[in-house]
């Protein structure tokens, strides 16, 4: 093991000769993979009976704590137009949350570089199974403009592609599919 | 340094399998049976051979709290939104025909962990594999989806460690902070995430093991047997297995089996063997009296200490209004400390203490415990809209600047740094009397 530097960065791996496969190879077969069965899993019923809630406030500040403990590096709540076509549903919030990514997903293939997708499904399935049972809606949904919905979030600003780029981690970072909800919500933005 | 003590010679073990040394706290002396998976205690309940009330509880109960609905293993209200009945319900995914060679197993061994890690996993540990670690052939395995297909299902455990000569451990620790809630729905929330957590890695890594070219095989080895053989830590008087870092807050969830050329990782030694001789921490608060106060026994071969499974487990029931998952065991116990560097220094000098003087420095070590963290505990636990200093069956909003008008509320409000855990001791005394 190398001698590691509180200022030496991120583990590269470079001694690790299995590494570059595990980032960038894509699997074989796509059932080998948890981020795939996550997303195809079917959401759950709506608790029938309301969760007492705290002022929209509190309400959000707990979404914000529960994301946070599963794991989420970043998160914030947008608030929607209702009559944008990613919005068949009409629900009024948006809930955005960020996991930092050391290799970008959408070029590394592999079931490591596809890592923080896993985590952001991680969040976002145990995030929106819990709003349902509260007992109001959550619809886990992947739009192309989940980065502008971030931004609109307040977890940073677009770049020239229109790549969210945070305080935090840069442009190393990936937004996990948004959860629209009714759940009464603080908007960030 | 201590030294190195040797394995019982031949009790159970052939010239291919010796007797494996499971570091100081657990000993193969006598003639084995692998276990029988069903013969465990949730499949047993599940067929309802442990009475109607813990039949109902596991069958027909559904949690009042919503985050237990969605993490803790029944109690919900729609199965869909547990994440381990998603994860472990999957289809099996095919070993790719493209298998990655493997020259030097250390660096694939250091590769796996190092994967494991990336993906979130607390402790990764590798063992050897032994047919002592194995659930008994012939149905006695544990089959993950529910469909009993085991390919290998006929192979005698011999032959299981023959062909896939090592297992993988890797497994998450449960928070801290909220682990001082234990027995409250906050406790049970340490538990039930990293329990998820864990479930979704493994799948993860045993899909990567596939994706490698190799088997990874679920559900055919003993967590505990794994867990002590692999060096996670050391099997406490509690029946946990109480690792270096986190003490007896991680789980062992099941193992995976595989023929990827690894390297086996020895037993650690941090002194847990003394200090469950000495400390009785987890016996005096149990609040079942499962946990021996007196020696190790031999059970099925092994000698170690051997706790009531039964009685902790019909507790189950009566408590299932306040929260899921007892904890007690775990959390009281003095190697259950945040990963900080005193913590370090403390199973350092228990590792490397000689054996004739780990008592004094285990009576020292406790008396500290005793001392700063207390004999039980009672520290009162906020958390989101949780409080353990809310009395179990009242209702409180103690959210700070809440002004929302709650229908339940009404109790009055909560003071002090008090925390309250159901049951206590002595009401649980009267159901589950400590043996002489």
């Amino acid at each position: 093991m190398a001698l590691k530097f509180p200022w030496s960065g991120k583990n590269s791996h470079k001694d690790d000769p299995f590494w570059e496969f595990f980032i960038n190879t894509p699997p074989a077969d796509l059932t080998n993979t948890v981020t795939e069965l996550i997303r195809n899993a079917p959401a759950g019923n709506i608790f029938p009976n309301k969760a007492e809630l705290h002022t929209p406030e509190i309400t959000s500040s707990h979404v914000k704590g529960m994301a946070q403990y599963f794991g989420t590096e970043m998160i914030g709540i947008a608030k929607l137009d209702a009559n944008v076509p990613s919005n068949p549903d009409q629900l009024p919030f948006a809930v955005l949350c960020a996991v930092h990514a050391d290799y970008d997903p959408r070029q590394a293939k592999g079931i490591g570089g596809q890592m923080p997708v896993q985590n952001g499904l991680f969040i976002t399935f145990v995030l929106s199974a819990w709003i349902r049972e509260l007992g109001f809606r959550a619809v886990v949904a992947r739009d192309a403009n989940v980065d502008a919905l971030a931004a609109k979030a307040g977890l940073g600003t677009l770049n020239g592609s229109g790549r969210l780029v945070t305080r935090e981690f840069g442009a190393g970072v990936y937004v996990a599919d948004a959860i629209y909800t009714d759940l009464p919500l603080a908007a960030d933005g | 340094m201590s030294k190195v003590e040797t394995p019982t010679p031949n009790a159970n073990g052939s010239a291919e399998f010796p007797t494996p040394y499971l570091g100081r706290t657990v000993r193969i002396v006598s003639k084995f049976e692998n276990v029988d998976m069903n013969q465990s205690p949730h499949p047993k309940n599940q067929r309802g051979e442990l009475g109607k009330p813990l039949f109902n509880w596991y069958h027909n109960t559904v949690s009042k709290d919503p985050l237990t609905r969605v993490s803790a293993p029944n109690h919900f209200a729609d199965r869909r939104h547990f994440l381990s009945t998603v994860v472990n319900q999957a289809a099996k995914g095919k070993i790719n025909p493209q298998k990655v060679p493997v020259n030097d197993p250390a660096a694939m061994a250091r590769h796996i962990k190092a994967v494991a890690h990336y993906m979130g996993a607390d402790i990764v540990r590798i063992a050897k594999a032994h047919p002592s670690y194995l659930y008994a052939s012939g149905g006695g395995r544990y089959v993950q989806d529910g469909t009993a297909k085991d390919e290998y299902a006929a192979s005698t455990p011999e032959q299981m460690a023959r062909k896939f000569p090592y297992i993988i451990m890797a497994t998450t620790a449960w928070d801290y902070n909220k682990l001082q809630a234990h027995r409250h729905l906050i406790g049970d929330a340490a538990y039930h995430i990293s329990q998820i957590k864990g479930n979704m890695i493994l799948k993860a890594l045993e899909g990567y093991i596939k994706e490698l070219g190799y088997t990874a095989l679920r559900g055919v080895a003993v967590p505990q047997a794994v867990g002590v053989a692999s060096g996670v830590g050391e099997l406490g008087r509690n029946g946990l297995v109480i690792s270096k870092e986190y003490g007896a807050r991680v789980h062992m969830p099941d193992p995976i089996m595989t023929d990827l050329p690894l390297v086996g990782d020895e037993p650690i030694d941090i002194g847990v063997d003394d200090f469950c001789k000495v400390c009785r921490k987890c016996a005096n608060t149990c609040p079942t009296n499962s946990i021996p106060v007196g020696d190790k026994v031999v059970h099925n071969g092994v000698e170690k200490y051997k706790i009531n499974w039964l009685t902790c487990y019909k507790l189950r029931p009566y408590v299932h209004d306040h929260w899921g998952s007892c904890l007690t065991c775990a959390t009281v116990c003095p190697y259950t400390k945040p990963k900080t560097w005193w913590h370090n220094m403390a199973t350092t000098s228990l590792h490397y203490c000689p054996y004739v003087l780990r008592p004094v420095l285990v009576k020292f070590l406790k008396w500290v415990d005793d001392r700063f963290w207390g004999l039980v505990r009672n520290a009162r636990v906020t958390w989101l809209g949780y409080d353990s200093g809310v009395k179990p069956g009242e209702h409180a909003c103690t959210v700070a600047g809440c002004n929302a008008s709650h229908e339940k509320a009404g109790a009055k409000a909560v003071a002090g740094s008090v925390g309250y855990y159901a049951p206590l001791k002595e009401n649980t005394n009267r159901f589950v009397k400590r043996e002489p």
